[in-house]
């Protein structure tokens, strides 16, 4: 495909991460009420990157709303936050939501190939009006001098500066390294110098040598001690920066600053601190790779995007050569040989494959911050919209998830905490106050990764779940029946069911009705399941359990009459043999076992699965105590066969339909031999037996 | 393991399709007849992927009767139906099996044994007399050189779900 496509999807990839970048800074802020100087600076580079980008690929619309808000962030960085008076803050946070939004969808338009609204809404007369304001303001608050000055500079401090001689009225340096044996490097430094001329005034900035344009043998200068440039401002630095990283050939560029004796005034302190950061970034990006999670940090060098299905496509090769590995060194072929040499070889290949195996597994995985971080903005908004208070606390984001999951989940978690904020935080903060809360509410969003699962938990202390309430709207939409009794947790339950909502109004958020019930269903599409606890008044907590798409896992093979199970070896904590004296029974006929001051229900495989032959003394077989999240029983079988790890793989579309999931029955795997085993999932199998 | 690979079937096939292949005005398709419990069925050799006879089904518990497991086709993981079965008649021992594909959907059928491949032109396959009970036919014919009558298996009706 053309390069067009590339760079089209390069800007949509860029610009959602600068905007995520930007929501998280602003959602920071809002908190302090206020950006600290890095904030601006950091926004300004921001919008500046969209400006620049959107413009290069004709998106005027976004760029010209990119360049306001540039202007309005020079303002702001010239003046330092003071001149945003406190009640005009809300505006300015609003405000840049309000872009944020903006540049959403109509990123979101671009990416779906659809034309652009060249109706700004009041974004742009917002941003303007916020203009006006802080600059008129600003004019009688300033020293009166400075006011028309707003894109020169501080002259004041120039002035002061002015004393000190040479290099102390350019003390912000940036070396640039050109790319060995690039040739013409006194060329590519006069271009990066025009470059810079595009933003800062000629007076503002030397480079030295200073006669590349016209002298070849400085190339020579150049490749030895680097090209270097001398600004007047640090901003001016931060903005040559990119432009410096974009332009071609550019090995490395180290910014540095020239210190007179003793810092002159605090103000300059503060900016030299905060002038190498970049740096130390830059470097710090160089070396650490990936590593980080945060949004901010995250070096954009070395990530590249991958289509998803070639990760696939490796990871079923990986699997295949796992498996035909086993056959190889399991060779039947091979029985009774002494092969040193051969085993010796064996060894290291399997030590190869399995590393080979972590990796092409981890390669799916990533981190949920990112889905997480969004919720912040929705609390937010919800919190104005509804005129209620709550923070959300987020635990755990660092855990790591296959893509699919995390892209799976979003909307999900997006719809409970939307729950939590629309029927779980109190109406006002006086019932809170009232039954002894903290006025203000708290979601908790918490993942946790357990190894074989992922539990993602959103907790709310609002005022949790009218049993009587919800009752009776079942009994109103027919899913109950009014004389029959229901237990805390059936009532719960009620909540899932499909086209059943408490709240009789439809709120903007919440929907209609359609709520829970998807939840389950699109939680259940990923293999998982949904839990809700709740006690009246100390609020409601939902707990969405996502098993790890694991494609490779150790299992251990057990049969059942000519059938053979795989178990997930995690799921397993014991295995035993009883004779029939043990077996307790209870008063519907189940079978019970007493093992370490408990008892365990027992579930003979065979007979849940209706398998011909088998045994069914259970002298004779084997009892597999399994444990899966809050679910534990033993298991009937009538043999283990051995460990053995096993590439899972999915059952055909045609016979899942049968909900045969339900049943715990979640893939198969084949064996080395060419039979297939099929997959047992602990939880299901337990809930599918409890049923019957 | 004994394959019998569609190329081959094609091959017979020739022989006893000239007679049909004359008048080639009307589009005609080509049909793989199977015989299921003395019942001459036709599925769309387009559809046809393999004919097996030597195969290992994993049966697979909680499905429907007429499911007999999986199987695994060189790395892939196919269910087996029995046709038998499905049609509501006894299931027999001795089976062949076809794997078909239909909308991304592949398949293995049991059935009693193969028959032929015959070119079938398009008009001459009438729709069911009546709302007859036999389901999974989408059609019928009376195949040239022989007074047989072939059924034309529906596989959209195959692989739904009841």
């Amino acid at each position: 495909m053309g390069s067009g496509n590339d760079m089209l999807e390069v800007y949509i990839y860029e610009g959602n991460s600068l905007l995520e970048q930007l929501e998280a800074i602003v959602l920071d802020a809002e908190q302090v009420n206020t950006f600290s100087e890095e904030n601006v600076n950091e926004i300004f580079r921001i919008m500046h990157t969209l400006k620049g980008s959107s413009a290069m690929m004709e998106f005027n619309s976004l760029a010209t709303v990119a360049h306001r808000i540039e202007d309005l962030f020079f303002i702001i960085r010239d003046n330092s936050m003071d001149v945003v008076s406190e009640e005009n803050r809300p505006a300015l946070f609003d405000l840049l939501f309000q872009a944020i939004d903006f540049f959403r969808t109509e990123i979101g338009k671009i990416e779906a190939d659809e034309p652009l609204s060249n109706d700004f809404g009041t974004l742009l007369p917002n941003v303007n009006s916020l203009i006006a304001k802080i600059s008129g303001e600003e004019a009688p608050a300033d020293a009166p001098a400075a006011a028309p000055a707003a894109a020169a500079g501080q002259p004041a401090q120039e002035a002061a500066q002015a004393s000190s001689e040479g290099m102390a009225d350019f003390p912000y340096e940036l070396r640039v390294f050109f790319d060995e044996g690039c040739g013409m490097e006194n060329l590519r430094a006069f271009m990066l110098v025009t470059s810079i001329r595009d933003f800062c005034a000629e007076s503002d900035f030397l480079f030295e040598p200073a006669d590349v344009e016209n002298n070849a043998a400085t190339a020579e200068q150049i490749c030895d001690t680097g090209f270097l440039l001398r600004f007047a401002h640090a901003e001016d630095r931060e903005k040559a920066i990119p432009v410096v990283r974009s332009s071609g050939s550019i090995r490395t560029y180290q910014p540095h600053d020239y210190h007179p004796e003793p810092a002159p005034e605090a103000a300059e302190t503060a900016e030299a601190h905060a002038a190498p950061s970049p740096s130390v970034k830059h470097t710090a990006a160089q070396h650490a790779g990936g590593g980080s999670s945060t949004q901010a940090s995250r070096p954009k060098e070395s990530l590249i995007s991958v289509n998803l299905s070639k990760l696939d496509q490796l990871s079923a090769i990986v699997g295949e050569i796992v498996i035909t590995e086993s056959m190889v060194t399991g060779s039947p072929d091979l029985a009774g040989l002494n092969l040193d040499s051969f085993s010796k070889s064996a060894r290291q290949l399997r030590k190869l494959t399995d590393e080979l195996q972590d990796i092409s597994m981890s390669l799916r995985m990533i981190p949920v911050s990112s889905t997480f971080q969004k919720m912040n903005r929705i609390v937010r908004d919800m919190c104005k919209k509804l005129n209620k208070s709550a923070k959300l606390t987020l635990v755990g984001e660092d855990t790591e998830m296959d893509k699919t999951i995390v892209d799976g989940i979003g909307d999900t978690i997006m719809h409970m905490i939307r729950n939590s904020m629309d029927h779980g935080i109190e109406e006002t903060q006086e019932e809170r106050i009232k039954a002894g809360k903290d006025p203000e509410g708290e979601i908790i969003l918490s993942a946790q990764d357990t190894g074989s699962e992922v539990i993602i938990q959103i907790q709310d202390d609002g005022q949790g779940v009218d049993d009587e309430k919800v009752l009776q709207k079942a009994i109103k939409s027919g899913i109950a029946s009014p004389d029959q009794d229901y237990s805390h947790r059936e009532i719960l339950n009620f909540l899932m069911m499909p086209g059943f909502s408490t709240n009789t109004d439809v709120t903007e958020f919440s929907g209609r009705g359609v709520g829970m019930d998807v939840v389950k269903k699109s939680v259940e599409d990923l293999g998982g399941t949904v839990s809700i606890s709740s006690e009246q008044g100390k609020g409601m907590s939902t707990t969405l359990r996502i098993p790890l798409t694991m494609a490779i896992m150790d299992g251990m093979k057990v049969s059942v009459g000519n059938s053979i199970f795989t178990i997930p070896i995690h799921n397993i904590r014991q295995s035993f043999k009883v004779s029939q004296a043990n077996i307790l029974r209870d008063s519907v006929e189940g079978e019970m076992i007493h093992i370490m001051d408990n008892y365990y229900p027992i579930i003979r495989a065979k007979e849940l699965y209706n398998i011909e032959g088998g045994e069914d003394c259970i002298d004779n077989g084997i009892l597999l105590w399994l444990e899966s999240g809050d679910c534990s029983y033993c298991l009937f079988v009538d043999e283990l066969l051995g460990q053995q790890q096993i590439v899972v793989k999915p059952l055909p579309a045609y016979v899942n339909n049968f909900d045969i999931k339900n049943y715990g029955i979640t893939g198969c795997s084949i064996l080395g031999d060419g039979n297939i085993s099929i997959i047992l999932d602990v939880r299901n199998l337990y809930m599918a037996a409890c049923d019957r | 393991m004994d394959i019998m690979t569609k190329e081959s079937a094609l091959g017979n096939q020739e022989t006893a399709a000239e007679g049909a292949a004359g008048d080639a005005a009307v589009n005609s398709r080509k049909y793989l007849i199977f015989i299921a419990d003395d019942l001459y069925l036709g599925v769309d050799a387009e559809y046809v992927v393999e004919i097996l006879n030597n195969h290992t089904i994993t049966p697979l518990p909680m499905t429907p009767h007429y499911i007999r497991g999986i199987f695994n086709m060189r790395g892939q993981i196919i269910p087996i139906l029995d046709i038998r079965l499905k049609l509501g008649k006894p299931s027999a021992d001795d089976n062949l099996l076809i794997v078909i594909s239909y909308n991304e959907t592949q398949i293995g059928i049991v059935v009693d044994s193969v028959d032929q491949m015959v070119d079938i032109p398009d008009d001459i396959i009438l729709p069911m007399p009546s709302k007859s009970p036999q389901r999974l036919v989408s059609g019928m014919c009376t195949l040239p050189n022989s007074s047989k009558t072939m059924l034309v298996l529906d596989c959209e009706q195959l692989l739904a779900h009841d």
